[in-house]
């Protein structure tokens, strides 16, 4: 059983269904059930419910079986929730955040870049030549942006997720 | 179920550990056998053993192997998880806003390599 409190559980069902989506699947009725019980007995949207269910399917957290009424030819799809796949999912999350940072870390060490005192653009060297050092937003000059503590952060984060591997 | 799943399931169950020279009497087989169960819950890397004395007799305390437990804590940062995780954007990590607010939420430190 996994525990829905811990807070890298938590965050990573937030992020996939967001808050509604927890609530039900904190709420979720034992054993298969219907798409529309579950949004009985949670009190969430029916069309939130089935969002949830099929996000959760396709990250292989929920099960779907169809079962077809003998006398109406009618199908039915009953939904079971099962965790025991969350780690290599939360591995996989793990794999995608380091390619990212490294994309990331190598474009900030590779450019220059330029920002807006007002917070409206952050652009390359290259970039902000082509519009003079002006925001094309709000025409305040643009200042160099040091990135160095930026690089740093993403660097060291990516040498604890090395080091853990 | 076999023997080996016996011995094993007993011995997990029991925070402390078993000696030896209960288990097989718990199994109710002989200690020659207990031993050969031993051996193949040991080479199978599922237990471990160390010399221990039991009622001043020396034998052996077995331990279920602790299985190394994956942590993902570092793909929060603060509270804010992954932003990777879910994301149906077009993925374009060199400007991703929600990648720029979490680096900058991080605030690593030496106790953070010592999370996991």
């Amino acid at each position: 059983m996994i525990d829905l409190n811990d807070l890298v559980v938590r965050g990573y069902l937030v992020r996939l269904v967001g808050e509604d989506g927890l609530q039900m699947i904190e709420n979720m009725p034992e054993g298969e059930v219907t798409d529309e019980q579950i949004a009985e007995a949670t009190g969430i949207l029916l069309n939130i419910v089935r969002r949830t269910l099929f996000i959760l399917n396709e990250h292989k957290l929920a099960i779907c079986r169809r079962e077809r009424d003998s006398s109406s030819g009618w199908l039915t799809y009953l939904w079971t929730l099962d965790m025991t796949d969350i780690g290599p999912q939360l591995l996989k999350e793990k794999k995608r955040l380091v390619k990212n940072l490294r994309t990331r870390v190598k474009f900030e060490e590779e450019n220059v870049f330029y920002a807006c005192p007002e917070g409206c653009i952050r652009m390359n060297f290259n970039e902000a030549t082509e519009c003079e050092f002006l925001c094309p937003y709000c025409g305040e000059d643009m200042m160099y942006d040091d990135n160095a503590g930026f690089i740093e952060k993403i660097e060291k984060r990516l040498a604890f997720l090395d080091k853990e591997k | 179920m076999s023997i080996e799943e016996t011995a094993y399931n007993l011995i997990r169950d029991s925070k402390e550990g078993i000696f030896q020279n209960e288990l097989w009497k718990m199994l109710e087989i002989d200690s020659r056998k207990c031993s050969r169960v031993v051996s193949k819950l040991l080479n199978e890397d599922l237990i471990t053993r160390e010399q221990a004395v039991s009622n001043g007799a020396r034998t052996y305390l077995l331990k279920v192997k602790e299985e190394e437990k994956p942590c993902f804590d570092l793909l929060l940062s603060g509270e804010m998880f992954s932003p990777c995780a879910g994301c149906r954007d077009a993925c374009q990590p060199e400007i991703c806003g929600k990648l720029t607010a979490w680096v900058e939420n991080l605030n690593d430190d030496a106790e953070t390599g010592e999370m996991c």
